[in-house]
């Protein structure tokens, strides 16, 4: 096992050769067959190909003790130019005579737009490469999520989250003036509502689906707004400067990744000491109506039974504060939101819990499991819905806000 | 070129004009200007991180091929316009015959029939040392822009056009 970082490279020119630019970071781990990998992250805009001279060795130590496949992690490398790229070739040439029976890997992100052209054509090449595009095995709940009538029904679950969540930004930390950032924004109608009511310096949204996204710009565009910036990102790979944000917001979508912690990890990345970290996620194992009780809570856990197969842990809520302890995060807040039939249009909320049903039938689905369970769920659900609905019944949906200041040391 | 170039089908986005000198002092200044450039022209898209970031790739090249051959004098040009999705670049620079010669290889190699073969060709078999034209090859054999020259008849200066992709053209393969 070898561990080796080496810092940044800020090219120091010998006489007379022009000062490059290769803000680059070279991580290096070979931990076993399965996690060989050297990561590149930055830029790489060498002068000439000796300017790469400690990233080729590098390379060629990293292939020369790995066996199997060699994984050269790119999906953070936001700038590479030619010059670079001819030398990652050489290396890949040098690979195929030296280590023949060595298989190398590129692994690139699609938010990068320049990278996966670039190396598809190495990988036509080169029997022995391939390139892997990451973030598409990262989002394997993400297909669910883009049809229409999911749009439409999550439209209506952000206006009735709204109109509880609203007051509670305040006691989290939110005021106007502030860089705000809302990773996995969806829709972007949390962003709508933001630059209504607290009036940003700066707001970008930011989100892996590009139809949700098409929507987001779309609302912006007939509306006439302006200072809502939309990206097309990565979660777990942000590209937005460390300590840059004032309030990082991430709302109901940690608990849709089997991976919370890589992104709970950017979001502390980009938000700046001082700063605070938002985020919402459900509580569904304290769903709870009447009545009908007898049939709505055994519904929700096979609906989290579903889920959690499928790596989606719809009942993160009260993992909230724990989760921001361990991220190093202080002065942890926690409030509840309680979207009840009696405090919230029943309609909307009953079209809202019939959508989970379809949901659950696809994350179901996804995952492998067992038919029976979700004729469970959607029987809970359904006895959910009508207890909404009824003029005598009382059903809640809970969801978990919390909030944590990003220190202004680290220990 | 310049004619057509005036007609309304293309939208004047911006224009920067600098000194040779002080451009190729320093080679950071190619990913800076490209990286300010990028951005700027980006603004008004409807993903301007994404926009940007593969405008800078593609402005990046192209100063680097300028950086390394232009004639000691003079002033570079850059004006960006758009055409419907498309990003056209014009760059006019100072030249020495031999810089000249340099371009006018570049743009017949780019429209040469099968330019993807020939840059695979390229990469299976890299020439030793530096090979300065490649990085411009590949923004028309990679990523299909177009490029092409004008020359002003007893002018020591010379324009090239770059025509970038759409973007969203970008993500997948």
């Amino acid at each position: 096992m070898s561990n080796s970082v080496a810092p940044a490279s800020s090219g120091t020119p010998s006489s007379g050769v022009p000062p490059s630019c290769m803000p680059v970071a070279l991580n290096m781990r070979l931990t076993g067959n399965e996690e060989q990998e050297v990561t590149l992250t930055g830029t790489l805009r060498p002068f000439v190909a000796d300017e790469m001279a400690s990233v080729r060795a590098s390379l060629e130590q990293a292939a020369r003790s790995a066996r199997g496949t060699l994984c050269v992690n790119l999906k953070r490398l936001k700038y590479m130019n030619n010059v670079a790229f001819l030398e990652l070739n050489r290396f890949v040439r040098w690979v195929a005579h030296a280590r023949p029976d060595l298989r190398i890997k590129f692994v690139l992100s699609s938010v990068i737009p320049w990278a996966i052209r670039k190396f598809q054509v190495i990988a036509e090449l080169y029997p022995a490469v391939t390139i892997e595009v990451y973030d598409k095995a990262l989002y394997p709940t993400q297909p669910v999520l883009e049809d229409d009538e999911f749009i439409t029904v999550l439209r209506m679950q952000e206006k009735l989250i709204w109109n509880h969540e609203q007051e509670l930004l305040t006691q989290h930390g939110l005021r106007p003036g502030l860089r705000v950032a809302d990773i996995c924004c969806g829709l972007g109608c949390f962003d709508i509502f933001i630059q209504r009511d607290f009036r940003p310096e700066y707001l970008v949204g930011v989100d892996h689906s590009r139809p949700l996204l098409r929507y987001a710009r779309q609302v912006v565009s007939d509306y006439g707004l302006e200072n809502i910036e939309y990206q097309y990102g990565d979660a777990a790979a942000l590209l937005l400067a460390d300590n840059s944000f004032d309030f990082v917001a991430c709302r109901l979508s940690l608990q849709i990744f089997h991976q919370p912690e890589k992104i709970l990890h950017e979001l502390v990345r980009i938000c700046r000491p001082g700063g605070r970290i938002y985020i919402t996620n459900e509580m569904l194992s304290c769903v709870v109506g009447y009545p009908n009780e007898e049939l709505i809570q055994p519904g929700y856990k096979s609906f989290l039974q579903v889920s959690r197969q499928g790596g989606v842990d719809l009942d993160m809520g009260p993992k909230g504060r724990f989760l921001l302890q361990g991220a190093g995060l202080e002065d942890i807040k926690i409030s509840q939101i309680n979207i009840s039939n009696t405090n919230s249009d029943p309609n909307e909320l009953a079209r809202v819990v019939e959508l989970w049903i379809r949901v659950a039938w696809q994350f179901g689905a996804a995952a492998g499991a067992d038919p029976s369970l979700h004729a469970d769920v959607e029987k809970g659900l359904r006895a959910h819905m009508e207890t909404i609905l009824s003029d005598r019944g009382y059903a809640v949906w809970p969801i978990i806000a919390a909030s944590g200041r990003k220190p202004f040391r680290t220990s | 070129m310049e004619a057509e170039f005036a007609s309304s089908r293309y939208r004047m986005i911006m224009a920067a004009r600098f000194t040779v000198g002080g451009f190729a002092r320093e080679w950071g200044h190619c990913h800076l200007l490209a990286n300010y450039l990028a951005r700027y022209v980006s603004a008004n898209e409807g993903d301007p991180e994404r926009h940007a970031t593969l405008l800078s790739t593609f402005i990046n090249e192209l100063l680097e091929v300028i950086y390394r051959n232009h004639a000691a004098d003079g002033q570079i040009e850059l004006i960006f316009r758009k055409r419907a999705r498309h990003v056209i670049l014009q760059i006019t620079l100072p030249v020495t015959e031999q810089n000249r010669v340099f371009y006018r290889m570049a743009v017949q190699i780019v429209n040469q029939p099968d330019l993807k073969s020939w840059y695979r060709a390229r990469l299976e078999d890299p020439a030793d040392g530096e090979d300065t034209m490649l990085g411009l090859l590949e923004l028309a054999a990679v990523y299909t822009c177009t490029l092409t020259i004008s020359e002003p008849p007893g002018q020591d200066r010379l324009s090239l056009f770059l025509e970038l992709p759409e973007v969203d053209d970008m993500g997948e393969v």
